[in-house]
């Protein structure tokens, strides 16, 4: 490996958190392999995000602002990032657990015959190669692998799992060049934001779910005022999902989402296995729950067997005040 | 329009697993398979396009497992799939998922499509790479996080989730779709339907009918390494307090937080 590269998203202009966890832990991989670091950051906003990034320790930020790039799905930085990685030559390249992460670290590991390990939460270096952990088979196993020649390498990373650090590194941005007469063939004709400047489930550090116990849409709110005031996202069982309450990107387990945050706090959910899967790497799980018996309990740190319509906002302002208090 | 589907066969998430010390991988054969929950979406999403558009569309389902995976590929069918292709070789065994879907394009290749549809994600792996490496292997348009679709004049119109809202895009066929669970509710096999698909046909070509370069499959042909599994650790049960009042809940919580430095 000749270089370590993390791949930033952002929404004009505003980083995912998530790329500055990877910024810091792809910094330290290069430090171990001796090579330098970069970021590439691409759309409309990246040079607003690069300035962003001078706070991390990457040593080199590249920018990518061709009109190509907001106009068409994913190709046009796919391209983007395998030109710059030819230029670098073999690369360690890292990507978040993005929809737009996911689609681009594919599509470079077929472009240069690379190896694609995915979901990593931690990347440690040995004998001067890259090893990356990862949950498979719903966080019951954790896997060990690594890349078998060291040319190109491609990694998928989980939010929350690397700590970001605050250290300058170099800093030096670079423009990348626009690609020179490509057309593509996917259109974006509309973006809709629905939740712009909101946290994810995936990348907050607390989540405070709700699930059926909640009994409709309406009472949302409650899990929304606690999350709001823990600074954490709002997240939600499949039966809430099903029942029409919440949409679908809110939805922790199997066929939802998987987080790790450092406190999931899950409310009126029963810890089915499908729900559980979701969200066991937790750091802290705290349950309310009104049935004594509910399997939920059973890997919580806290449980507490009560009323979640009475003490959900009782919690939040009890939050609320220490934090005014603080 | 030729619609092919692509279907996993994952082992059920209640089982408990157990992997084989010497070669690392799951021992498939001691639990029960069930398909890929996330693919009844893009089966489901076939069926209705095929549904909308007449008699001269069809749905093929593609699956790339050992080949006792038949189970599997006859609920699809009897889901409304008109025929399928098992690709099931001596050469696979311990394909990772970039030489997974290698073959996959390869087999796509020789089956033909017009739109290829996908799940986003297996439950066993959760890898999400499947879908867009098949694309580009195929050079075709990819759109991934599909949670609403239109074919209509040799294109489609999709939406595509985004982390804070999403995109709606238009593409030419041939393209590959990857579908969410907010696209549609899955129906289930009927007892006609699980009849009928006895006598649908299941095609199983080899490596070599498919064209695909062996060197590039199985372990051998993977460029990652799996170097050891561990199981982790089951959660302790922590502290469960019954409480009388809201107050007493609240604040018993509010002190673990702090415990815990979170506020
Ligand atoms: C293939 C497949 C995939 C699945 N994927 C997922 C997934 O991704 N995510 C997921 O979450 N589930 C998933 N499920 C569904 C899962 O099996 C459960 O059905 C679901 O998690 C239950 O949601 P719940 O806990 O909100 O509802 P319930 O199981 O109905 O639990 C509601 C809980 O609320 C409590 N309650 C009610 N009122 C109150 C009150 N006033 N105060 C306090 N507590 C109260 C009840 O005691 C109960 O424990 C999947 C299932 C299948 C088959
Ligand atoms: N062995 C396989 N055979 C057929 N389709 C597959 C296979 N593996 C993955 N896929 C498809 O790729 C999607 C994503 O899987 P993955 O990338 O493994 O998480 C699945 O939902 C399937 O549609």
């Amino acid at each position: 490996m000749k270089s370590v590269i993390v791949f930033v998203e952002h929404e004009s202009g505003a980083i995912r958190r998530i790329g500055l966890e990877m910024c810091t832990r792809g910094a330290d991989v290069a430090r171990e392999l001796g090579v330098p670091s970069a970021a590439v950051v691409l759309g409309a906003g990246a040079s607003k995000a690069a300035e962003q990034l001078k706070g991390t320790p990457i040593d080199a930020i590249y920018v990518g602002e061709d009109n190509a790039l907001d106009r068409h799905l994913n190709d046009p930085a796919v391209d983007a990032v395998e030109a710059l990685l030819r230029e670098l030559g073999p690369t360690l390249a890292l990507f978040p657990l993005t929809n737009l992460g996911k689609d681009i670290a594919a599509r470079i590991g077929v472009r240069f015959g690379a190896g694609v390990i995915t979901d990593a939460t931690d990347i440690s270096v040995k004998d001067g190669s890259a090893w990356v952990q990862s949950p498979k088979f719903g966080g019951s196993v954790i896997s060990t692998v690594g890349f078998k020649n060291s040319e190109y390498g491609v990694i998928t990373c989980r939010a929350n799992s690397f700590i970001a650090r605050q250290e300058p590194g170099n800093g030096e941005i670079k423009q990348l060049a626009s690609p020179a007469g490509k057309t593509y063939a996917v259109t974006v004709e509309e973006k809709v934001a629905q939740e712009a400047g909101k946290l994810g489930v995936e990348e907050a550090g607390i989540v405070v779910s709700g699930g059926r116990g909640l009994g409709g849409p309406e009472h949302f709110d409650i899990i929304e005022a606690l999350a709001d005031a823990l600074g954490g996202a709002v997240g939600a069982s499949r039966a809430a999902v099903d029942a029409g309450w919440i949409a679908h990107s809110h939805q922790v387990g199997q066929t939802g989402k998987t987080v790790s945050p450092q406190l999931y706090i899950a409310v009126g959910i029963s810890g089915a296995i499908q729900h559980k899967v979701g969200m066991r790497s937790a750091g802290t799980i705290i349950a309310i729950n009104k049935d004594p018996n509910a399997p939920i309990f059973e890997f919580s740190d806290l449980g507490v067997v009560g009323d979640l319509f009475q003490i959900v906002p009782e919690l939040t302002t009890l939050v609320k005040e220490r934090r005014a208090n603080a | 329009m030729k619609i092919v589907v692509t279907v996993k066969q994952v082992p059920d998430t209640n089982a408990e697993k157990t992997f084989d010390p010497v070669t690392k991988r799951l021992n498939r054969s001691s639990i029960e398979n069930v398909l890929n929950p996330f693919d009844e979406y893009a089966i489901e999403e076939a069926l209705r396009i095929k549904e909308a558009q007449g008699a001269d569309t069809t749905v093929t389902i593609l699956t790339m497992a050992p080949a006792s995976a038949t189970d599997v590929v006859r609920k699809a069918l009897g889901m409304g799939a008109d025929n399928a292709v098992l690709l099931s070789d001596d050469a696979i065994p311990g394909s990772d998922t970039m030489a997974t879907a290698y073959a996959l394009a390869q087999a796509l290749k020789h089956v033909g499509f017009d739109l290829i549809l996908s799940g986003t994600q297996s439950t066993d792996a959760i890898c999400s790479v499947v879908p867009a490496a098949i694309a580009e292997h195929l050079n075709i348009p990819c759109v991934t996080y599909v949670k609403k679709l239109t074919v209509e004049n040799n294109a489609i119109d999709a939406q595509r989730e985004t982390e804070s809202g999403f995109v709606r895009v238009r593409a030419p066929l041939p393209a590959l779709v990857s579908v969410t669970k907010a696209i549609n509710e899955p129906r289930y096999p009927t007892l006609k339907g699980i009849m009928g698909a006895k006598k649908k046909e299941i095609q199983t070509p080899s490596i070599a009918d498919i064209g695909a370069d062996p060197a590039r499959l199985g372990e051998a042909g993977s460029k990652t390494v799996v170097e050891s599994f561990a199981p982790v650790g089951a959660r302790q049960k922590g502290q469960v307090v019954s409480v009388s009042d809201a107050k007493e809940g609240a604040k018993q919580i509010l002190d673990f937080l702090i415990a815990k430095k979170v506020v």
